[in-house]
Parts: structure tokens; sequence; C-alpha cells
């Protein structure tokens, strides 16, 4: 084998596979009954998605009076909820394509699964703006095309605008991606599989032969899609972000906006990850090729990403009292010790200082830990954006419209519908593809299984050596 | 017999990437005439060996992608200054800064979406389509090297066949396709 | 395939780095010429007293290679902590060269002390808020209450603690990173306490850089415009850094391997530092995109004075930067090819690098001519009142139309936004300033004096690889990085 790889790197595959264990193993949960656990699951979501149902059809019948929406908070959970499930639906793509440029093979484990689970976040964020708008039958007005109403175009210079343009791309090129990934994988499902499932993966399969010239096509696709979606994945949450600062309100008007945002998504991202990481890896055991390493790896990048969030939170306050703009200091001393503070609370706690255990490497690696934090992290992270929107707009220029919000029981339930949404189809996807890039663990067999890399195969190598038995294997 | 509209091959498979580019390093030396090459993941270092060149996808998607740029900022420029001018914040009818963020979302999208279609046309794949299948282990742990028989005398298919075995290839077997 | 580190020894064919003579004269003469340039630009200012009061041409060529220089330093260091904790392998084989830039910290300590220095004794004039009265309500001419609500922050104890005491911890975590590495090659073979002992010290130094940069540049540059705030700052000037350092170190390596070191750094190496010059360029880019779009679309008149500044009075900086810092790396490394050819890299580099000390150049210049007009016009003791001195007054006149309050001196910030085109500017002065060499574009005296610096900044990185080994022959990733391939 002629991959060098150093011995200081942990193995990312273990058990000692052989490829053809890989594909057991990993195909394995598309072919077997569901069981109890994958059953009360589906169960639970689907309670979810039908009172979420109930509750979205509630606010499209009754409008958006049913929400507890004011003149001075017209953004409440609602974008809240969007801004959240966009920042999660980042994680898959920055695994992907990111790390995929960074040469971080610890990717994987977890891209497949994680690109799923963008995908299906994009979509639950795409609910939000889509019911805000009231009127949800005439929604394709914000596309611009010609048409009898003037020709009236939409605004090109609104941020909302470029939101609908970035979130649609990027829908549309996560998408494609994850699928290309995919087709070869679907293609070793369909050469297992009989009878009616062959006909069904046959045709998601494209026809996928394995030649050498596809491969080596796809190989260049993927690399050139992930050099794309890179700075796209940048690109969506910095537009989000725009919204947000381009407007002139103390408190969303700051240049940090948009790096802090993204560095924000991957946290939330990632932190969402975990948590079905964690769940999955146990149910469809994959524990062999999500190892705690890459759960130590995301641990850390929960790290970083927590500190860059909270040096960019810093920023913000320090700025806000630098700049000696009165409106701009009470806004941050609103958000801090105001009607909101709760929030304000939970966000720093949850986000900066909570992951601060992952300082210790036996809190990175123990699965519990890492489960809890994953959870403390989506819930910071909907406090950010809460606190951005919510106490931001409490408290406007004029003291008289000062206001308060908390939402309505409908509200409420148009979140629990997206959680449906989001864990029916998660569930799904366990159950009709591989949720682990078989392909591509394959390539990564020889420089990251665990009979090859790592100490304990250097060791078992150097004794072979000694006993003369390598050199007749070899 | 083989009809016009069938391919007769003969196949070796083996258990081992390193086998299998040995294989062809060996095919290479004796002239063979490789119809292709089946792999259950892209391996690295085939490519030269086989002399495939590098994949030109990266030249389409980057004319897709200044069509795309073309179209976004033309069609918005187009909008806001002739065809209904309209002022939107203070800002002028031609701001620029305000384009960038459509333009480089359209840039991404033409690309992506241009490169992904001309991918899968030119590997000839798509829904529904289903190619020929040599063997079922190929996606699994199997790699193939397959050479195309219809019209070779008997001898040479000996030799091929004997070549395969002399390479290490787990298994031969031949299918008309 | 073996981890053994005495194959590499034996790959290696110059793993000792010799630091000629003819190496150290040439540096020698730059920073000599560095020198002259320095003292031309103190003691003979050519140009007028509106633009060079206080030394001021000197000093803001000061400020301008110490920051640029020195942030090479921080950011080599920022940069090999990250690679340590990303299991990055591939770089290990040059890291020394990041390992001798960093070297440069504690050298720049001299430069920040003397800026610091020069706040308390106020030989330098470029810092508004460091100037007397400022802070003072019963001055009236001088006092800024604008400033005196930053005062806290804006005083020169403050800037002596984030600059030369930052540094300094800086420095420290660059010295035992080093010695480490170093002794590391001493070590036996497969031995890796030091190896797990730098792991620890960049997991605690991230952090502490991270937020300490920001107060670092803060201070440094960004209250050169003392008024105007923006929280993007900090992070577009550690991105020019950034890519400033990447360019510099495909230079270095290109002349290295001319010389015949480096044998085992091959164009893949080259090509991955190439994309690393194309992603940060990509990444200044859009911070850079970021900042100005979110002002230019707000267009709140505390924050738009900033741009507005460089887009009037220096074009050719603010749209040559976006040419040669993005448009150039863009489009010359978008392709595989060109990041694969030796020349083109150099080529693409060495602009890279002049186009972010140009950068710096935009970031530091205008405001202080800005301010010290300001502070010129406080102490000849003119009223200060705006756009009514522009004919009896030419120097002085500019001076009072960029007042960064369009409300005039009474510096009431409540009074949000206004579009400042209008009324900032008239045409003659306008004209009179931009065509000034060393105040919107370098002269001879400002290219002079980087060439000191760099002078300066090279000598440190030759000594500093000539110190050490210059393959790390022990380093558990050295064997990775030998045979890296795409």
């Amino acid at each position: 084998m002629s991959a060098v790889v150093s011995p200081v790197r942990e193995p990312l595959v273990t058990g000692s596979k052989t490829y053809h264990q890989i594909t057991e193993d990993i195909c394995a949960p598309t072919e077997r009954m569901p069981g109890f656990s994958f059953m009360l699951g589906m169960l639970f979501s689907l309670l979810m998605l039908g009172f979420g149902a109930f509750c979205m059809v509630w606010t499209i019948w009754k409008g958006i009076g049913s929400w507890d929406l004011n003149r001075t908070i017209g953004w409440g959970w609602d974008i809240t909820n969007f801004v959240w499930w966009v920042g999660i639906g980042h994680a898959g793509t920055l695994i992907s394509a990111i790390l995929l440029l960074f040469r971080q093979k610890w990717r994987t484990g977890v891209n497949r699964a994680a690109e799923a689970m963008t995908i299906f976040a994009v979509m639950c964020a795409a609910v939000f703006p889509g019911i805000h708008m009231g009127r949800i039958w005439v929604s394709f007005f914000i596309f611009p095309y010609p048409n009898t109403r003037g020709p009236l175009w939409v605004n090109f210079n609104s941020p909302l605008l470029w939101d609908v343009f970035a979130i649609s791309t990027y829908f549309t090129v996560s998408l494609l991606f994850w699928y290309t990934g995919l087709v070869p994988d679907l293609a070793t499902v369909r050469d297992r599989a009989s009878g009616m499932r062959k006909k069904i993966y046959s045709i998601a399969s494209f026809g996928w032969t394995g030649a050498a010239k596809h491969w080596s096509r796809w190989e260049s696709l993927s690399l050139i899609l992930a050099g794309m979606a890179t700075p796209l994945v940048l690109s969506v949450h910095t537009i989000v972000s725009f919204d947000f600062a381009t407007s002139v309100i103390p408190g969303w008007h700051t240049t940090i906006f948009p790096p802090y945002f993204v560095a924000g998504a991957i946290f939330s991202g990632f932190a969402m990850v975990q948590t079905l990481m964690l769940i999955a890896r146990k149910v469809l055991k994959l524990e062999d090729y999500i190892t705690i390493a890459h759960i130590e790896s995301m641990n850390k990048v929960i790290l970083l990403t927590g500190t860059i969030v909270g040096v960019a939170y810093l920023t913000e306050l320090f700025i806000a009292w630098y700049s000696g703009y009165v409106y701009e200091q009470f806004a941050f001393y609103n958000r801090a010790v105001g009607i909101y503070w709760w929030s304000y609370l939970a966000m720093m706690s949850c986000n900066v200082l909570s992951p601060q255990i992952f300082w210790f490497k036996k809190a990175r690696r123990s699965v519990v830990i890492t489960f809890i934090m994953s959870i403390l992290v989506n819930i910071g992270m909907w406090f950010e954006r809460f606190v951005i929107i919510a106490t931001t707009l409490a408290r406007d220029y004029l003291p008289s419209s000062w206001s308060y919000y908390s939402p309505t029981w409908v509200e409420v339930g148009d979140y629990i519908f997206t959680f449906g949404l989001f864990f029916t189809l998660f569930l799904i996807f366990t159950r009709v593809a591989p949720v682990v890039a078989i392909a591509e663990i394959k390539s990564i067999l020889k420089s990251g299984g665990d009979q090859y890399v790592g100490f304990e195969a250097e060791r078992k190598k150097k004794e072979a050596l000694e006993s003369g038995e390598y050199a007749s294997q070899h | 017999m083989a009809t016009d509209s069938h391919t007769n091959v003969l196949f070796g498979l083996y258990n081992d990437e390193e086998d299998l580019m040995r294989a062809i390093e060996s095919a290479n030396e004796s002239g063979l005439d490789i119809m292709d090459v089946y792999t259950p993941f892209p391996v690295h270092g085939l490519d030269p060996i086989m002399g495939l060149k590098e994949s030109r996808l990266h030249i389409a998607g980057f004319i897709y992608g200044a069509l795309g740029t073309c179209t976004a900022f033309g069609v918005m420029t187009w909008v806001f200054t002739r065809n209904w001018p309209i002022i939107f914040g203070g800002k002028p009818y031609f701001s620029v800064p305000a384009f960038m963020p459509i333009t480089f979302e359209l840039t991404v999208l033409f690309a992506c979406v241009g490169m992904v279609i001309t991918f899968y046309t030119i590997c000839g794949m798509g829904p529904g389509v289903t190619n020929p299948i040599l063997d079922e282990r190929i996606t699994d742990d199997k790699f193939c090297l397959a050479f195309k028989t219809n019209g070779l005398p008997n001898g040479e298919i000996d030799n091929l066949k004997s070549f395969l075995s002399s390479t290490q290839a787990a298994e031969v077997h031949t299918k008309m396709i | 395939m073996a981890s053994s580190s005495h194959t590499v020894a034996k790959t290696t064919d110059q793993i000792n780095f010799t630091f000629t003579g003819g190496q150290k004269l040439l540096f020698g003469v730059l920073m000599l010429i560095g020198v002259i340039c320095s003292a031309l630009a103190f003691f003979n200012d050519p140009a007028d007293e509106a633009i060079n009061l206080h030394h001021s041409r000197f000093w803001t060529n000061f400020l301008h290679n110490s920051a640029f220089f020195g942030g090479l330093g921080f950011i080599s260091l920022f940069l090999l902590c990250c690679k340590i904790l990303a299991y990055s392998g591939w770089h290990t084989t040059f890291k020394r060269i990041w390992e001798a830039m960093m070297m440069f910290l504690p050298v720049s300590i001299v430069f920040f002390a003397i800026l610091a220095i020069g706040n308390f004794a106020g030989f330098h004039h470029i810092y508004h808020w460091a100037a007397e009265g400022v802070t003072d309500p019963n001055n009236k001419e001088a006092y800024d209450s604008i400033l005196a609500g930053k005062a806290p922050f804006l005083n020169p104890l403050m800037y002596l603690i984030f600059t030369v005491v930052i540094v300094l911890v800086w420095s420290a975590f660059a010295f035992i990173l080093r010695a480490r590495s170093k002794a590391e090659d001493k070590a036996k073979d497969g031995e890796l306490s030091f190896f797990k002992k730098n792991k620890v010290l960049a997991a605690i130094f991230l952090p502490i850089g991270g937020f300490s940069s920001a107060a670092f540049i803060w201070l440094l540059l960004m209250s050169i415009d003392s008024h105007w705030y923006s929280t993007m700052y900090a992070w577009y000037v550690t991105a020019s850094w950034l890519v400033s350092a990447v360019a510099f170190t495909i230079l270095l390596l290109v002349y290295l391997k001319s010389k015949g070191y480096f044998p085992q750094v091959t164009k893949e190496h080259m090509h991955d530092l190439g994309k690393y010059l194309f992603g940060f360029s990509v990444f200044w880019t859009y911070l850079w995109f970021s900042q100005f779009m979110l002002i230019w679309y707000a267009n709140v008149g505390e924050e738009t004075v900033y741009f507005d500044l460089r887009i009037e009075e220096y074009p050719f900086l603010f749209y040559g930067n976006l040419v040669i810092n993005f448009a150039l790396p863009f489009i010359v490394l978008l392709a595989n090819s060109t990041k694969r050819m030796t020349g083109t890299l150099v080529l693409v580099a060495s602009l890279v690098f002049f186009g972010h000390w140009m950068d710096f150049f935009q970031m530091v210049k205008p405001g202080v001519y800005y301010e010290n007009y300001k502070h010129l016009k406080h102490s000849h003791g003119h009223d200060g009142h705006h756009d009514e001195h522009h004919d009896t007054d030419t120097h002085l006149s500019d001076a009072h139309n960029h007042d960064a309050q369009a409300e005039g001196d009474d510096h009431s910030h409540a009074a949000v936004g206004g579009d400042h085109k209008g009324d900032n500017h008239d045409g003659h002065s306008k004209k009179a300033k931009s065509s000034r060499v060393g105040y919107a574009f370098p002269g001879f005296i400002e290219i002079g004096m980087m060439l000191g610096w760099l002078g300066l900044f090279l000598f440190v990185v030759f000594s500093g690889l000539a110190r050490a080994q210059l393959v790390p022959t022990n380093d558990p990733y050295i064997n990775e990085s030998m045979h890296h391939h795409v």
C-alpha cells in the first residue's frame, strides 16, 4: 500500500473491515425490517407532523392573526425558526465541501447523513417565510418573471429577495451534490436487491456501472461541486444575515454579522449532526464507521465555532459601547438586561460557556456529554436568533410603541410541524439509502482502517515483520 | 453466436485494487486492448495508468457559470435601468453592490446544474436508465478488468484468459451484453 | 510506509540551511535603504506642512510597515496553531518557514513600543485620540465628546497593553512552540511528547490570539479613524495578513528551492499553497464585500465616512485594492493548471503581497491625514465649522470637509444618517490631494521604507531558518508530508 499515514492519526474505520463487510454493514439497514425503536421514532415524528400540519392549516386558514405578532414585533418565532433551520442546514455541505477541500478524511463517516440532514433542514426553513407571507397561494410572486402586473418586477435590491435566490440555489445544489454522491451507493444496494426493490433502485441509481471513466468524471464533478458549494454555503447564511444587517436597526446593523452568522450556522449544524448521528450509529450499528474519533473531531469543531461565536458576541458588545452611539449602546444593554434577559442568558450559557467543556478530552470522547451538549447548543442557537430578532424589535426608537411578544399555541405548533417533517424525512432516509457513503469509506479504508493505520497496526506490523510473516504476506 | 448489437466480454474479477492496477500495467505492456475497468470505488492512480485524460467538466462548468453571471447581472440591470426604473431606499438605479448577491447565486446555480446535467449526459446515465452489468459484486468488493472478444479467434481469447489468471484474477468469466 | 524518520533524513539532501554572506549583505542593503528613506521622510519633508505635519509621513509609514510585517509574524503563529489542531500533515515539511516567520514577533515589539511611547510622549500624531485635550471638557477647542467616551479604551496605557504586552505574550507562545519543535529534532525516534505538548499550547493560543488580536487591531489600526467603527474590521485585517503570509511563503519556498533546498517540496505542495492563495483571497474579498456592502446599504453617516473618504480621495487605492487582491488572483488562479506553474504563481504571489501591503496603506494613510487636519485645525485655533472656509484656507479646508460628524463640531452622534457625499467635497482640493505622492499613493520613500522592513523581516526569517533544521525530521507527520500527492 502506498498511502503514507502518520501513526498519530486515529483509525477512521474500526473492526478490521474488508470491502465486503463495509457493504454488508452499511446496506443492512435498508434491507432488514425496521425494529421497534425505529417504529417508535416514526410514530413520534408522525404525531408531531400531524399536530403540526393541523397548526399549519390553522395558520393558513385563519391568517397570520393567529400568531401573536404585533406592529412593533413583526418577526417572532417564524423568522427565528427560519434562521435556525437554515443554520442547521449548513453542516452537511460544510462537512462534504469544505472538509473535502481541507482533506479532512473523517468527513467520510458522516457526510452522507449530514447532507441529507441539510436538505431536510432547508425544507423546514423554507416553510416559515412561506407561511409568513400570509397568502401562501400567491407565493410565486417572489420569483421574477414577466407578468401582467406591470410588468411588476421583484425588488432585486432587497435582501429578502436575495434570500429567495440563496435558499433556492442552496437547496438545488445541495440536492444535486448529495444525490450525485448517492448514485454509486444506490447501485450497490441495487445489485444486492431483488424483485421490486431491484426495480426501484435501478431507476434511482441512474444506470451506474462503476466504469473507470465514470468514476474519474464523478470525482472531478464532486470536487468542482465542492469548490462551488464552499462559497455557496458561506453566502447563504451571509445573505440571511443581510436581512438584518442592511437595516438601520441598532443591534441588527453591524458589519460582523456575515461571518458571525456563518460560524453560528456551522456551530448549530454540527450540533444537530451530533444529535442525529449519536442515535443513528447506535440504532443502525454503525459504530465502526462513525467512531469516537469522528465524534471528537466534530466536538472540536463545535468548540472552535462556539468560541468564534463568543468572540463575535463580545465584539458586538464592545463595539456597541465603543461606537459612542447611544441607540446602539441601548440595544445591547437591552439585550443583556432588558425584558428578554433570560433569552440572552440562555444564549450566552448554551453557546459560549457550555461548549468550553470540550476543552477536556474525556468530555469530547463521551457519548453522553456530547449528546447533552448537542441539544444545549441547538437550544442556545435558537435563543441567539430569538435574541437578535424579538429583543431588538421589542424596544424600537419610539418608547410608546415598545411591546412584548410571546408565541401563541399555533406558532409553537408550526415549529413542531417542522420537527415532525425533519425527523420523518430523516427516518425514511435511514431506511431507503445508505447512511454512510459506502464508496468513500472503501476508498479511505487503506489509509483509515484500523488494520492499516494507527499505533496498534504499526505494532502488529512490526511483530509480523519480526516473526517473518510480514514478508510472505506482502 | 453473438449478433452485431451484442458485445462478448471476457472479464476477470480481482479482490484488491492493487492486483487490478498491476494487471492493467502488464496489459499495457503486452499491448492488450482493454475494454473497460469497473471498480466499487474511485481507485487512486487508476486514471494515469489507463491513459484517461483529466475530465474537462470544469471548463463546461466555467462556461455555465459565466452564463449565469451574465444572465443575473444583465437582467437586473435591464429591469432597473431600462424596463422599470424605481428608486429603492435611495439607491441608484444601477446599484452594483446590491446586485452582487443574486449574481453570485445564479452563477453557482447555473454552473452546478449545468455540470450535473452534462455529467449524466456524457456518462449515458439518468433516471430509469439501465446499463448492462457484468457482475453484481462490482459495486461491492470486486475489481473488474474487461476485454471485448467480438471477432477474436479462440486462440487469442485463451491468451486473454491465461493473462487474467496469471495476474491473480480471482475469477474469470465471459458474458454477452 | 514505515514511520521511521531515518528514511527521511536520508532522502533529504539539504537538512540544514546556511544563511550566506551574500544574503546578509543584500538584506543589510535593504535595511540601509529603509533607514535612509526613513531619515529622508523624517528630516527632509518634501511635501508641504499640511500633509506632513509632525513628520506624519514618516510616522504613518512606520505604523504601516510595523503593522503589516508584525502581522505576518502573528498570522504565521496562528496558522501553525490551526494546522496543529486540524491534524494537518502536508505542510510539515516546510513548517520551519512559518516557525521562522513568527520569530519576527519579538522584533516587532520594538516598533510597537516606539509607537506606544509616542502616545505618552506625543512625539507622533498618528492617533487623534492621543492628542492633547481631546478628553478634557474644559478644552473648548480640542475636546471631542465621542473620543472622550472612548477614552477608557482609546488611551496610551491600553495601547501599551494591547500592542506591546500582547505581542510579548504572543512572542512567548512563539518561542515555546519553536523550542519544542526544535527539541523534537533531537529527540529519539517516535518520541511524541513534544508533539503532544505543542498541541496543548496551540489549543491555548488560538482563543488568546483570537481575542487579543482583535483588540490589537482596533487600537493599532481602527483607532486611526478614531470616530469610525466596524465590527468586521479586525477579521478583515486578519484576512489581509493571512493572504500576505501565504503569498510570502510561496515566494520564499520558490526562492529556497531555486537554491537547492526543499527538494522534497513538490508541485503538489505548491499547488496546495496556490489553492490557499486563491481561497484566502476570495475569503478576504468576502469580508471586504460584506463590510463595504453593509455600510453602503445602510448609509449611516458615522460609518459611510470611512469609505466616502477612500472612494472620493483615494480612488486608485480603493478600486486598485479590489483589482490586485481579488480580480487578479481569482482570474489567474481559478484554473488548476496555473496553480502548478511556478512562474505564474510567483507573479501572482508577488503582486498580491504588494497588493495587501497597499491595503494596509489605504487603512493607515487616509485616516491619519484626515484626523491630523483636525488636529492642525485645533492647534491653529480655527473654529472648525465645516464648509465655510474652502476658498480662504486651501490646506485646511479638507479637514473641515471630512469632519466625521457631518453635523458639525458638537459631535452629536444621535443624529443618524444623511448622505455625506453631497456636502463633503469640493473639486479643486480633491484633485490636489489625490495626486500627492506619499499621501494618496506610495512614493519612493514609502517603497524604500517598506524595503527596509522587508530586509529586516527577511533577515529575521533567514536567521530563524539557519538556527534550526530546515526539515523537521522527527515530526510525526513528516512522512505524510514527504509523500504528499493529491
